[in-house]
């Protein structure tokens, strides 16, 4: 317990079983802690300052978002404070107020509330609904025809989410793409829930602009960060420059994240590297967990079946019918779990819950079958 | 003199995330392997080195 500020230090990590699915892949590996712990002191990536962030040679950064270019497979890439501020920044830059935006109806929040910020107006690609809530590519021409029908105009941009918060459903970015190139309107791919965990493909994917969250998915942490990367036809718009001040790009206010944040990323985008290699196991053992848990009885993963990603809805109603009776209600579950050292289940939640299992163990996934088994059976 | 102590308190703090590391592979309860036991007395070596050196270091 630190005296000065009397906050509990955090050791949800090393003392439990973290499965709350915005935490699982970034959760850092030990270089990229040391790393934190040595540049954690304010503007530490400022120490041999070239004017602005991304062109800096000490510590790295300006090869650093080659590579992440390259890795991603799109032509320039530099760093935000997070997915949402990359997705602000390329509708501030490409779209006037007024103009339409298309989505998925799965999309986070931040890209609705982005597009607000924008002023834009806001068309939604519906899902399929209960129990699978797809979003399937070709519902993309339908909402586009329907933002030309009603404005007159093409939307000023489209946007998908690779991977969504909410199901953990994998789109066909491809396919997006396609539909894209033909009526000609740019495509930003979200991939906040999918670089970093999985192979993006940018070229492939048909995408004008991906963005990516350190925090959620590449391994960082020390703060938040993301990613913007862009093909070079949009370089002039999304990475103009100030007037005045000409090595500052605006749309990022000049520099973004001037810190620890940014040498974590740094460091974990090696290990990063390898896990994306590994990615089929994940995807194996995300299904391996879903069906262990529909094997308990009146539990349902909802979204893509077979599952493709590790964050995953369940539907328990055979818990929430424990909590109609239960004297702590909707909380023993979460309660139950922590005596068992398991957390990231959130507190009240026993109809339906989400949760993910990247980057653990078999065992330690095991361990969560059984007790979640060893709940059911006590007090069903 | 400074310079070495700078850099063996960081060597103890690093090698600590090492031992943070093993904890989170193996949490919630811990059980080490044979082989982990190792890693950690390696460990525990180490950052009993680095503060010894930075005991002789302040004499």
């Amino acid at each position: 317990m630190s005296k000065s500020a009397k906050l509990e230090w955090r050791a949800r990590e090393e003392s439990f079983i973290n499965l709350e699915p915005l935490q699982r892949g970034g959760v850092l590996p030990a270089e990229s802690r040391k790393i934190a712990l040595s540049y954690i002191d304010g503007y530490s990536t400022c120490d041999h300052c070239l004017g602005t962030l991304h062109i800096l040679k000490k510590p790295p950064i300006c090869d650093f978002l080659t590579e992440v270019a390259d890795f991603l497979r799109m032509n320039k890439a530099i760093l935000t404070h997070g997915c949402r501020e990359a997705k602000f920044a390329i509708m501030h830059a490409i779209t006037k107020p007024g103009q339409a935006i298309v989505m998925d109806e799965n999309k986070h929040y931040t890209s609705y509330v982005a597009a607000e910020r924008a002023g834009l107006k806001i068309y939604e690609v519906p899902s399929t609904g209960y129990p699978e809530f797809k979003v399937q590519p070709e519902e993309y021409v339908n909402t586009i025809e329907k933002v030309k029908k009603e404005t007159g105009d093409l939307p000023a941009l489209v946007l998908l989410t690779h991977v969504d918060w909410t199901y953990g459903n994998l789109v066909d970015a491809e396919k997006v793409g396609k539909i894209c190139k033909e009526y000609n309107v740019p495509f930003l791919l979200n991939t906040a829930y999918s670089s970093g965990r999985m192979p993006i493909d940018g070229k492939e994917m048909l995408a004008d602009f991906v963005t990516c969250s350190g925090h959620k998915s590449w391994a960082a942490g020390a703060g938040v960060v993301g990613i913007l990367a862009i093909n070079d036809e949009w370089t002039d718009k999304v990475f103009k420059p100030s007037q005045r001040y000409k090595v500052k790009p605006v749309e990022i206010l000049g520099c973004s994240a001037r810190g620890s944040s940014a040498l974590v990323l740094m460091t974990s985008f090696p290990y990063v590297k390898e896990r994306v290699k590994h990615w089929d196991e994940e995807v194996e053992k995300a299904r391996w967990f879903s069906s262990q848990m529909e094997s308990l009885g009146d539990v349902k993963q909802l979204g893509d079946k077979p599952h493709n990603h590790d964050l995953m809805r369940f539907e328990t109603p055979v818990l929430d019918r424990i909590a109609q009776k239960h004297k702590r209600r909707g909380y023993f579950l979460y309660e139950e779990l922590l005596k068992r050292k398991i957390v990231g289940v959130k507190a009240g939640k026993t109809k339906s819950f989400d949760l993910s299992t990247y980057g653990l163990t078999k065992e330690q996934l095991i361990y969560v079958i059984d007790s979640f088994r060893d709940i059911i059976n006590k007090l069903s | 003199m400074s310079e070495k102590i700078v850099e063996q308190t960081f060597e103890a703090l690093f090698v600590l995330e090492d031992l943070r590391e093993i904890l989170r592979k193996t949490a919630p309860f811990h059980n080490l392997t044979e082989e982990q036991k190792e890693e950690v007395e390696a460990i525990l070596g180490k950052v009993r080195k680095a503060l010894n050196e930075i005991e002789e270091e302040i004499k």
